[in-house]
């Protein structure tokens, strides 16, 4: 409507133009008098008499005036100024009351911005590829990698994608710079980079054939290795770099931020070209991530039922090759586990912000309560309901304006803090930030907090029944019964919400210490470990390589503060974990897929005395077990347990030679105390150490997955310290080694406990917030109360009521509060313990002995609350209260 | 004088509209102007003109500008505009469509029920 737009124009022109207004109705008001008074002048009228009738047939020139400002709206942005002022002038005026409102608000607020933002960051944005949703995992089971002939099946015989690529973890020594690096990557099919849809910053990706044999030699480094390694040089195309020895071309740079893998292998700084050779007809050695990118018009759906035909027509011809293939959302893959721990946090800081306004809204009532004269004595003036409610609306914008600004900072803090305090694997967290969405998402909660703890007190305030109010001087006997339900209401729902927060929080240190009582099986304290690679170097010859770690592991066991020194292929926790099929002597060779399998351990003599990793059975590896000696390996309790039930493994024989080869036989001369492998909170796995020098593969293979070995020292004091001196070591003997992952076990254990911890510190923040708000409110309901009831208590006590009855009175009041609350609240925490159970370890999400405790404690803390005002109850002189009347 | 009407609730708006559809009028123009249509029937609050005024003109329906006077004086013109001529029709047509209901309602003989 056309009349929409000129009423806007209108409105701004009137409203900017403010003073030509006025003299414009001071003109055409005054030429209106004018005229008249000279027609009737003219009439014969005498002059004074003329002007006389013209004034009191005009009316009051004022009030026009005011009537027509208000019809072309100047008045609402005059009002709402003028709302504002008085708003700022009576938050002055009680700075108490402000600054605990404004303190309570920024909190939620705050809290709220910042968890949204994590939210929004992890969850809500899109993934940093070309339509990123139509990006797709295919994995064993949603997680197991993949063999490289079935991932070739896969690509050849599916319809429904655009693309489905796949890579293998790759990790690098750099060499011929300064110093050497030891560098994390992938290795790509050639279609993976172009199919995600971004453009390199530099140079090009990697074209067709590629990715064939001898012809895999180029390299795309990431934005953060080309600063740190190659200072950013602008003409770094073309030029060579020589990983694992052998020298590749650098034939792209990707731009900054750019991440891949998003869910595995997150550190990944380089990608080259993966050539499968004869690896194209392997179904075991599962080691590829396969990806792949949805066609257009193809649902998820249709594709997976796709897979799941052609995955069923392969199991049939090479049975135990393509059991439970999962296609799932790239993203889903990346923010799955951590979507229900962060959906929490946001449900605990919206109760958070709820209690802050129920708090804000009581404090409001009470201090309508005080204001009843002031707003009687402005509606008897002549102010309409409408203009009061309006007027304390705008007060309490203003208060929620402030509390969301301070909020705002508060986030910025907040945002910095958890960034530092979370565990290094939240996915995307470095890419929180206060963007254009947190910033609507902090604008709209202002709002809506404004009026959720402002209308209600506002539109009470505003149905002041003028006379009593005037008559009895601003101090009424009693106050009303519908306010005082409300404020009620508030308070009890405070306590409900505090309490599921509360036992949230309870929950979660409850499972976390049942997670810190977990028996790693070793000894983490005292213990430091790092990883020497010699892949490319002159250590990684055969033949050189047994003689090298056997050289670093004498100096080092040498070194002064060492206690014990071993080494091992891959740590527990933070190191990989290849579960390997094997067979046993004198068994049926099983079914294809009915292997036994154990994680597949190569360690060097004196790895079990540094991790102080107990053997229950039988003897350690030791320094004789070479590859002239008889082949020997020790497994853990869970292996013994689950292989030979009711028998003494040791001396049975078990092979991992897959069944084309003929078999070679390790004998079992030990069993050790289980230990947490790749996660802390899952049950272990069978596990089997085979010794390092008589480990052929270990010892000669050239594949890079090899050639490694993981020191671990045991200190006997600070094994913190001892690390620069180890390294030292190792590079007495090759300057060109590089060492990486320096690590403590006691930093290991904290890292694989991080995001549990990381959850509960947060919870129990937010629960303490909570629990102080809901304690001021119920202080302030009861103090409120009390000094509404002075005179009642004075006659109560003028007609004999002791001191207890009154304290009793009072308490019970607060203790109603408390317990309505704490039973809606545990009505709450058992509905959303579904939920909770998700992050829960070792303990139930209805735990009793929680539930119990939070809800003693609740109710301690309004016993508290409660006291202090009661105890002035008890003081109460009738003589006064009575006289007060 | 016959005693003067007062005006109806919301006919003020009506009939400022019709004034200023014969020609562009001020303020006091529009009061003469319906006084002298309606032969002095009507009683006019001359105060609550003004807010009328500004009322249409923040709608739409009326358009001003300032001009001079026939006493060679400043004042403020005001002019139908294309919407408030629309407008002017529409709520014509209502309120004679209403009278004549009313007039029927109130004509109504005992015998005609």
């Amino acid at each position: 409507m056309s009349t929409i737009g000129s009423r806007l124009r209108s409105w701004l022109r009137r409203s900017l133009g403010r003073p030509e207004l006025e003299s414009e109705m001071e003109t055409e008001i005054r030429f209106h008098v004018d005229a008249y008074i000279e027609d009737l002048i003219a009439q014969g009228v005498p002059q004074a008499e003329a002007a006389r009738q013209a004034r009191i047939e005009f009316g009051a020139i004022e009030n026009t005036k005011e009537e027509c400002r208000e019809a072309t709206g100047v008045t609402l942005l005059e009002n709402f100024l003028q709302d504002l002022r008085y708003g700022a002038r009576s938050m002055v005026r009680s700075p108490g009351f402000t600054a605990v409102a404004v303190i309570a608000l920024a909190l939620g607020i705050g809290a709220n911005a910042a968890i949204f933002s994590v939210v929004n960051a992890v969850l809500l944005r899109p993934l940093a590829y070309r339509d990123s949703d139509r990006l797709v995992t295919i994995l064993h089971g949603g997680d197991d990698p993949v063999a490289v002939a079935n991932y070739i099946d896969w690509r050849n015989q599916s319809q429904s994608f655009e693309a489905m690529a796949a890579a293998d973890y790759w990790s690098a020594n750099l060499t011929g710079l300064d110093h050497p690096d030891r560098l994390l990557g992938l290795k790509v099919t050639q279609n993976l980079l172009p199919m995600l849809g971004v453009q390199p910053f530099l140079g090009r990706l990697f074209v067709k054939g590629e990715d064939e044999v001898g012809a895999e030699h180029e390299v795309i480094l990431s934005y953060n290795l080309w600063q740190r390694r190659f200072s950013g040089d602008p003409n770094i195309l073309g030029k060579a770099m020589v990983l694992n020895g052998n020298s590749y071309v650098i034939v792209g740079v990707m731009p900054q931020g750019f991440r891949f893998a998003p869910f595995w292998a997150t550190h990944a700084e380089l990608w080259v070209p993966n050539a499968f050779g004869d690896r194209i007809h392997n179904r075991g050695g599962n080691s590829l991530r396969v990806f792949a990118r949805l066609k257009g018009g193809v649902s998820l759906a249709q594709s997976r039922a796709e897979i799941a035909s052609i995955t069923a027509r392969l199991q049939q011809q090479f049975p135990g090759t393509n059991g439970n293939v999962v296609v799932m959302p790239l993203k889903e893959k990346v923010v799955g586990k951590i979507e229900t721990p962060l959906l929490v946090l946001l449900g605990a800081v919206g109760f958070v912000l709820l209690i802050a306004c129920a708090n804000v809204a009581h404090m409001l009532l009470s201090r309508a309560a005080a204001r009843q004269k002031e707003i009687a004595v402005r509606t008897a003036l002549g102010a309409r309901r409408f203009r009061v409610i309006r007027q304390l609306l705008t007060e309490n914008l203003l208060l929620a304006v402030i509390g969301g600004g301070l909020g705002l900072l508060l986030a910025v803090w907040g945002i910095r803090t958890l960034v530092a305090l979370s565990p290094g694997d939240i996915p995307r967290l470095d890419s929180v930030a206060i963007d254009t969405r947190v910033m609507l998402f902090l604008f709209g909660a202002t709002l809506l907090t404004s009026v959720a703890f402002g209308l209600a007190p506002a539109m009470q305030a505003s149905a002041v029944n003028l006379s009593d109010t005037l008559k009895e001087g601003g101090r009424g006997s009693s106050d009303g019964i519908r306010r005082n339900r409300l404020r009620s209401f508030l308070v009890a729902t405070e306590f409900a919400l505090a309490l599921v927060l509360l036992i949230g929080a309870g929950l979660m240190i409850r499972s976390f210490y049942a997670l810190r009582a977990v028996d790693p099986g070793f000894n983490p304290h005292d213990v430091v470990s790092m990883v020497v690679s010699v892949a490319g170097s002159n250590e990684a010859r055969p033949g050189r390589r047994e003689t090298f770690y056997r050289e670093v592991l004498e100096k080092v066991r040498a070194l002064p503060g060492i206690e014990a020194a071993g080494g091992i292929n891959h740590l527990p926790l933070i190191g990989d974990m290849w579960g390997w099929p094997f067979v046993i002597e004198g068994r049926p060779t099983p079914r294809p897929g009915e292997f036994p399998t154990a994680v597949y351990r190569i360690a060097a003599p004196g790895y079990f005395d540094a991790m102080r990793l107990p053997l229950l059975q039988g003897r350690d590896i030791a320094a004789s077990d070479d590859s002239k000696a008889p082949g020997v390996v020790v497994i853990n309790e869970k292996a013994a347990r689950a292989y030979w039930p009711n028998e003494n493994p040791i001396g049975r024989h078990i092979s991992f030679t897959s069944d084309s080869k003929p078999p070679v036989w390790l004998t079992i001369i030990g069993v050790t105390k289980d230990a947490v492998e790749g996660d802390w909170q899952r049950e272990p796995y069978p596990e089997a150490y085979l010794a390092a020098f008589q480990n052929a593969e270990y010892l000669e293979s050239p594949g890079t997955q090899f050639q490694y070995i993981t020191l671990v020292a045991r200190a006997r004091t600070d094994p913190g310290a001892l690390a620069s001196t180890i390294k030292d070591t190792v590079w007495s003997i090759d300057r060109n080694l590089p060492v990486s992952e320096v690590v403590t076990m006691d930093e290991v254990v904290d890292q694989a406990n991080a995001e549990p911890r990381f959850e509960m510190l947060l919870l129990a923040v937010f629960a303490v917030v909570a629990l102080v708000m809901a304690a001021v409110g119920i202080y302030g309901v009861m103090s409120y109360s009390i000094s509404r009831r002075t005179h009642e208590i004075g006659i109560r006590v003028s007609l004999g009521a002791t001191r207890g009855e009154i304290l009793l009175l009072v308490l019970r009041q607060g203790m109603v509060l408390a317990l309505t609350g704490a039973a809606v609240g545990i009505m709450g925490a058992l509905l959303l313990g579904r939920l909770m159970a998700k992050l829960l370890y070792g303990v139930p999400a209805t735990d009793p002995l929680t539930f119990a405790g939070v809800a003693t404690l609740l109710l301690a803390v309004a016993v508290i609350a409660s006291y202090l005002p009661a105890r002035r109850a008890m003081r109460v002189d009738p003589i006064v209260a009575l006289r007060y009347e | 004088m016959d005693k003067q009407l007062e005006l109806l609730q919301g006919t003020l708006d009506m009939l400022i509209l019709k004034a200023v559809s014969l020609g562009p009028l001020h303020g006091y123009g529009v009061l003469l102007r319906i006084q002298q249509i309606s032969q002095d029937r009507l009683e006019i609050q001359q105060g609550s003109l003004y807010p009328a005024l500004y009322r249409l003109e923040h709608q739409g329906w009326i358009t001003s500008e300032w001009g001079e006077s026939e006493n060679k004086r400043k004042a403020k013109y005001y002019r139908l505009t294309a919407a408030g001529k629309r407008r002017l029709q529409t709520e014509a047509e209502k309120w004679n469509r209403m009278a004549d209901v009313i007039a029927g309602i109130l004509g109504t003989s005992p015998e005609e029920v």
